[in-house]
């Protein structure tokens, strides 16, 4: 297990002195190989507080994460008996809002930047910056612009190719398709599905998505109140009837296909994940 | 980074709470006077105004560990004029003079503890006292040791005046500084707002808008801990790219501070724009005359206050007179 956390607890301590609870009794593992993980769960849930622990960016207030073998607890952090920096290469996480992480003249040194941080030298950086630009959907004539004037959905994009480039063993995207046109949506959620595919690495994606939730995730993890209400599977999840409650809603795809089962009083072996299997099941069926 | 305490209101329930904006702004103006008249000859009175501040500290239920994390940064300034002080105010009675003794030797030994100093002050939680310790040992090595050939000597002559003038003087500063947070504290940024206008109203008539510069004003004092908000959250995101912020040679820990500011920068600009527009969407005109949603109210307890504030001042000249 790369990522394990034990009965995990956080408070967010506000402006006013008040602690805000954000993580409640959390106990989860995390494989290093072949992991495709949604996190769901609505605003304010605690999600990108989960995430931000991944990385030991957050120390949890009770209870411990182990991360590749280190032990994050408020007494390790506190005592400087853990290294972090190392952590973060392995868990790349890219963070909701993509103002926060640039800041150099140029995309190129901004995408060189976390690479260089952890030890890489300049010339392959560059090699990866060249890479990961058109990985992301820009052309190489972006890594001489300024970040800056960039449009969101472009900030987006190369802040993503920024931690890309530090190849992490475990990718975590929060929100990595909020502001992206439907195309471009699309195209990137099949670059981290490429990534996991051909290089068997974990990828965990925060979204507000189902039918991203329903098409690529293998297993699921749903927020609600700064609890993990639900780990497992997908289908399993969005047939059970009351997740209203939990403001979530069923994909597009399982309604037409609870449509059709309905109407053409029909039972497909097996739920489809995307169009084409329910075309090919559908004929199968029909026939 | 928490910690600061400039600018930052902090809900509670007490008098001072209650009490109309404007009171609270004169009674500083009023208090800030009395105690820039309370003469140096007459420094024991400093002492009489440090008791009042704490009586309106626990009356008007003000954490002092607050006030006191406001002060902090203000520590180095106050240890500064206080050195200042002793170092180059000569008149009234000598009190204590030490033989300073200069040889290589004993600056090899200053340089140590310097170096001492600087290696061991991270694992000292209260770094202020420890600089002075510091300092005080640097004075009692050159004051006592005679190691090797003495190429020249001075002598360190403290004088009563200095001392008291120090005293005197981070006294001022100490209670003005305290009587500033507890405004900041205890008022909503919107009353503060409201209050700065209208005890600037007078200046219309020198043609200073003064409806801007209160807005001005307040949206600074408003943005402080907003800023410091994002500058944690840009803190974050720089150490998921392996920015040790804890570590690092002086070149990575100025690279680490650009990385940074220019985030900060570019998003208070950002913010700064967006809240223009925001206001102006809202039908902001600058200038226009605007009636308000909270309409501030006199009470007894804001002529009490003034009152006592009013008393205190001529207290405060009565001493200036007297002596
Ligand atoms: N810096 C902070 N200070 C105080 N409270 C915070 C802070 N950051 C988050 N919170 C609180 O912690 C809770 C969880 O926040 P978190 O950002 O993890 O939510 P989220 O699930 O990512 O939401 P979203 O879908 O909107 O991104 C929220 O109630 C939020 O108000
Ligand atoms: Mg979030």
């Amino acid at each position: 297990m790369a990522i394990k956390f034990k009965k995990v607890d956080f408070k967010y301590q506000g402006n006013d002195n008040k602690a805000y609870l954000a993580l409640s009794n959390i106990t989860l593992n995390i494989k290093a190989e072949g992991e495709f993980i949604t996190l769901i769960g609505e605003t304010g849930s605690g999600k990108t507080t989960l995430v931000q622990h991944m990385n030991a960016l957050l120390t949890p207030l009770s209870g411990d994460v182990e991360i590749f073998g280190v032990k994050i607890n408020r007494e390790n952090v506190k005592k400087k008996r853990v290294k972090l920096n190392p952590i973060r290469q392995q868990v790349g996480l890219v963070f909701q809002f993509p103002e926060y992480q640039l800041f150099e003249e140029t995309i190129l040194k901004d995408i060189i930047f976390g690479p260089k941080n952890f030890g890489v030298d300049e010339k392959t950086a560059i090699e990866r910056a060249k890479n990961v630009i058109k990985v992301v959907g820009l052309d190489e004539s972006y890594l001489s612009r300024s970040p800056f004037n960039l449009s969101g959905g472009e900030k987006k994009r190369v802040s993503i190719a920024g931690i890309l480039a530090m190849e992490p063993d475990i990718l975590i995207l929060d929100e990595p398709t909020s502001g992206l046109d439907p195309l471009g949506r699309n195209a990137l959620l099949d670059v981290f599905y490429n990534i996991h595919t051909k290089l068997n690495k974990t990828i965990i994606i925060i979204t507000h998505d189902m039918n991203t939730v329903y098409e690529y995730a293998k297993r699921v993890l749903v927020m609600r109140d700064s609890y993990l209400v639900y780990d497992g599977d997908p289908i399993e999840l969005f047939t059970k009837k009351n997740i209203e409650n939990w403001n979530l809603d069923v994909p597009d795809l399982l309604h037409l296909i609870n449509q059709i089962e309905t109407d053409l009083n029909l039972k497909l072996p097996k739920k489809p994940r995307n169009e084409t299997e329910l075309f090919t099941q559908l004929k199968a069926v029909l026939k | 980074m928490k910690n600061i305490v400039i600018g930052r209101y902090i809900p509670g329930n007490s008098f001072l709470y209650r009490m109309d904006p404007r009171t609270k702004i004169i009674a500083l103006i009023v208090l800030m006077v009395a105690v820039f008249m309370i003469p140096r000859e007459a420094f024991e009175m400093m002492f009489v105004g440090l008791g009042l501040i704490l009586i309106l500290l626990l009356i008007g239920k003000i954490s002092i560990k607050r006030v006191y994390l406001g002060l902090r940064p203000l520590m180095f300034l106050l240890l500064f004029t206080f050195v200042f002080q002793i170092l180059f105010n000569k008149t009234g009675p000598e009190l204590q003079a030490w033989t300073l003794n200069y040889s290589f030797l004993n600056i090899a030994v200053i340089v140590a503890i310097v170096v001492f100093w600087m290696y061991t002050k991270r694992f000292i939680k209260a770094k202020f006292i420890y600089l002075i310790l510091m300092i005080i040992a640097i004075i009692t090595v050159l004051n006592q040791l005679t190691l090797g050939p003495i190429f020249a000597t001075r002598q360190l002559v403290v004088h009563e005046d200095a001392l008291m003038i120090g005293f005197f003087i981070m006294m001022r500063l100490i209670i003005i500084v305290t009587l500033s947070t507890v405004l900041t504290l205890s008022t909503k940024p919107t009353d503060l707002n409201l209050g700065l206008e209208a005890v600037m109203k007078p200046l219309k008539y020198l043609r200073i808008n003064t409806e801007e510069m209160a807005m001005i004003i307040s949206i600074s004092l408003r943005y402080i801990p907003t800023l410091l908000d994002e500058a944690n959250k840009i803190m974050l995101a720089q150490a998921s790219r392996g920015v040790d912020f804890s570590e690092g040679k002086l070149k990575d820990k100025v690279m680490q501070i650009i990385s940074l500011l220019v985030p900060m920068f570019i998003i208070s600009f950002k913010r700064s724009d967006e809240l223009a527009n925001a206001m102006e969407a809202r039908c902001f005109v600058p200038g226009a005359t605007r009636t308000r949603l909270h309409q501030l109210f006199w009470s007894r307890l804001d002529t009490i206050s003034l009152v006592t504030s009013i008393i205190i001042l001529i207290g405060s000249i009565a001493v200036r007179v007297v002596t």
